[in-house]
């Protein structure tokens, strides 16, 4: 399993050198809104945005709203890698059967198109909100743990079985230690999926959250506060990342290129 | 009963799970008895109805279109500019920390924005969607050319191959089970950013028919664009897939791709 | 005679093919191994034998046949039974010392008792100072060294090797040799070592079982009288020694003509 990626884990040599282009785009972004190259209200300058997050930072009605948006999303994901690692480990055990058609029909749907249902069925509120995210976060885990927990060496299972521990035992000492590098790579996309999910779905229907800011935003033509929800759910999105990946270099310190 | 499915074939059991839910949503719908929740069969009557309908079908059909232009689109675009990542250190730094940006805005939310600049036409939507395709497909072309085997480099190197005929005739097809998989992804992608699109900027489209059905309270015609979309979807995953086994039946069975993969 | 260690009678193993034909991978064997015996089972590669460890360990369902140990039916792994494989399958998530504590915890041994017991063990197998490494961090001959004390720790009466060394570099490998002798000549397991190399099997063994291909039958059951404790330069010179190797590169050429001319 490769721990290595360009968005995220992958160790850079020299951060200067890798944040060098970013800050060269940024300036140059800023040096064509200065030169007023393009309307303000069309493009704000990213020193603009910058100073409006800065200021909005500690407004208690800014920060109501990203709660808003960390109580959907992170209690989706919750539910979601619950119910996706027990429902993977479930199919990959015998239940297989059974399960793996069902997930084969729904995995491909796009779940964004059952946000009126959930709606419908679970109000305006939280409910329809956490529903979808853990519609859309659940299958990558769902599927990580299934493939993961498939692909157990046998002879570790063999000799977890020779050495006296039960079936059930080796469930968790041996498949799910063995999945998990494939589990934490599913966690990471759905915890992506999951800031993207809470986010169209507040844009979508909704009275608070950041997504519901950027719409409000929009109605009333503020570009810079529309810029705002956006730099800051990407925030989250990259914090909420780097927090897994320190997760799983704990975990995973056996785990890697042995062998 | 496990058994027996799977002796069925993966296309007859697929089938028979599609019908027990059905049959699920059914019984469901019967017991919980909420107007917002009407039974599968109640739905599936309006199915035909919709698509016999000229102007939603136009709007379906033109849904569709723009998701092609805007995957088409970023097809020539990402997998160059992922292959280069891969094998060039160098490009590689220097669009990381871009990407990495971006990877976690939702592409979708960009459209009132992009909205603002170039108006509520196709050429907004076309372009979100461009946007969301392209990242998954950049991804996993970087992964794809990055594990690219250096002696085959080496090889095409020795035979005095040029830099960009080693890009497309070396590094394209090695990586290509990978760019496959981010087209998987990014089919996905498509289709949800179209959707979601098209229900933020409430014009016309997929979504925007859902979202009227829904304001108008009809609550069957709701349940049966969801039904009509999450045909779609599975339609065309199952179509790709086919495609993809051909052109990759070389390399080995890899992992399932874990549909979907990031950013909308 | 008392009752054999291990009983295999008409073992038949028969595996579906992709296609759906049916290959037969071993065909009517019939082994005894005596407790505290060492018995390998030579063959070239194919020709099932690493099959035939796994249904005496349990892991792998005969097709028709019966093994017993110490009279009771084989019906699935354990602890009697240790195996050791050539891929060592020690748990990567576990450090050296959580490996060989592994089993006793599963058999509800306290953990001070068991973690006594597994550094015991590692200071037997030279690798105390590295209960607290993780396997990756160890070399191929230090991670069969913990993968033979986690095996070891339970106390299966019989051990079941698969090809132990077939991973190791030349070096390693005759160290390992030696260690397991010195091990086996304390207390005597019963062994039954699966390997294609001949020299290994002499040096090892009282007994050696040699498999045909393709299918998997006995060819030769080859009794090994040579002194023991068994030092590997005096055997070099021993020419006893270079008459069963001898014979057994033989025996094992026969088996290759045999399969190619089939």
């Amino acid at each position: 399993m490769s721990a290595s990626n360009i968005f995220a884990g992958e160790r850079l040599r020299g951060t200067a050198a890798s944040v060098l282009p970013l800050a060269v785009i940024l300036l140059a972004w800023e040096a064509v809104c200065r030169a007023g190259l393009v309307a303000p209200t069309l493009l704000p300058a990213p020193s603009v945005v910058l100073l409006r997050w800065i200021a909005l930072l500690p407004d208690p009605d800014f920060l109501h709203h990203v709660a808003q948006t960390m109580i959907r999303l992170l209690s989706g994901f919750a539910i979601a890698l619950a119910a996706g690692v027990s429902i993977g480990l479930l199919a990959s055990r015998g239940g297989g059967g059974l399960l793996e058609p069902v997930i084969r029909v729904l995995a491909p749907i796009p779940k964004i198109a059952l946000y009126p249902a959930f709606v419908l069925i679970f109000g305006f509120d939280h409910a329809s909100k956490i529903a979808l995210v853990v519609a859309d976060a659940v299958f990558p885990i769902l599927l990580a743990t299934f493939h993961g927990a498939r692909s157990v060496e046998p002879k570790l299972l063999w000799s977890a079985w020779a050495a006296g521990a039960s079936r059930r035992a080796t469930i968790f000492t041996v498949v799910l230690p063995s999945a998990l590098p494939s589990i934490l790579t599913g966690c990471k996309i759905a915890l992506l999926i999951s800031c993207v999910t809470v986010f169209l779905a507040e844009m979508i229907s909704s009275t608070d959250g950041l997504g519901h800011l950027l719409i409000r935003s929009a109605r009333s033509f503020r570009i810079v506060d529309m810029f705002v929800p956006l730099v800051t759910i990407s925030t989250i999105g990259l914090l909420l990342n780097a927090a897994l990946v320190a997760v799983r270099n704990r975990l995973l310190v056996g785990h890697g290129n042995h062998r | 009963m496990k058994s027996a499915l799977r002796k069925l074939g993966p296309a007859a059991s697929t089938v028979l799970s599609l019908g027990a839910l059905l049959v699920l949503w059914e019984i469901l719908a019967r017991l919980a008895q909420i107007d917002g929740f009407p039974p599968a069969t109640e739905a599936l009557v309006q199915v035909p109805l919709i698509l016999g309908e000229r102007e939603s079908l136009a709007s379906i059909g033109a849904s569709l279109w723009r998701m092609f232009l805007g995957g088409a689109l970023a097809l020539c675009f990402a997998v160059p500019v992922g292959l280069a990542m891969g094998r060039n250190k160098r490009i590689a730094q220097a669009l990381n920390p871009v990407l990495t940006a971006a990877y976690p805005i939702p592409k979708a939310a960009l459209m009132p924005i992009i909205m603002l600049w170039f108006g509520v036409g196709d050429l907004s939507k076309v372009l979100v969607i461009f946007l969301g395709v392209s990242l998954p497909l950049i991804y996993h072309s970087f992964h794809g050319a990055h594990a690219v085997d250096e002696k085959l480099l080496w090889s095409a190197m020795a035979m005095g191959m040029k830099p960009v005929a080693r890009l497309f005739k070396v590094v394209l097809p090695s990586a290509l089970p990978d760019v496959l998989l981010g087209c998987r992804v990014g089919l996905a992608m498509a289709l949800i950013v179209m959707i979601s699109s098209e229900m933020i900027a409430r014009q016309s489209g997929a979504g925007d028919l859902l979202f009227n059905a829904l304001d108008m309270a009809l609550y069957g015609d709701v349940y049966a664009m969801i039904v009509i979309l999450a045909a779609i979807g599975f339609v065309l995953d199952w179509v790709f897939e086919r495609v993809r086994r051909r052109l990759v039946h070389w390399a080995e069975s890899r992992q399932d791709a874990m549909v979907p993969g990031g950013g909308v | 005679m008392s009752e054999p260690m291990i009983a295999i009678q008409g073992l038949t193993k028969r595996f579906s093919t992709a296609d759906g034909r049916r290959h037969l991978a071993i065909d009517d064997v019939n082994v005894e191994v005596a407790e505290g015996e060492f018995v390998s089972i030579l063959g070239p590669s194919g020709c099932g034998k690493s099959t035939l460890l796994y249904m005496v360990g349990g892991f792998v369902a005969p097709s028709s046949g019966a093994i017993t140990v110490q009279g009771r039916p084989v019906t699935g792994p354990g602890p009697d039974r240790g195996p050791v494989f050539q891929e060592f399958a020690l748990f990567p998530w576990k450090t050296v010392l959580e490996n060989v504590m592994y089993g006793l915890r599963q058999q509800g041994v306290s953990k001070a008792e068991a973690e006594a017991r597994a550094r015991a063990l590692l200071d037997m197998v030279h690798l105390k100072d590295f209960a607290d490494f993780y396997p990756k961090e160890l070399s191929g001959g230090m991670r069969q060294r913990v993968a033979i004390a986690r095996t070891l720790a339970y106390q299966p009466q019989i051990l079941l090797m698969d090809e132990p060394f077939g991973a190791l570099d030349a070096h390693t490998r005759t160290v390992l040799q030696n260690e397991l002798l010195g091990i086996w000549e304390r207390d005597r397991k019963t062994v039954l070592f699966v390997t294609h190399g001949v020299d290994e099997a002499v040096f090892l063994s009282d007994r050696v079982v040699v498999m045909t291909r393709a299918p998997g039958r006995i060819k030769k059951v080859v009794e090994i009288d040579l002194p023991r404790p068994r030092v590997r330069a005096e055997l070099l010179v021993n020419r006893r020694y270079q008459e069963y190797i001898v014979e057994l590169e033989q025996l094992i050429e026969d088996v290759h003509l045999e399969a190619a001319g089939a």
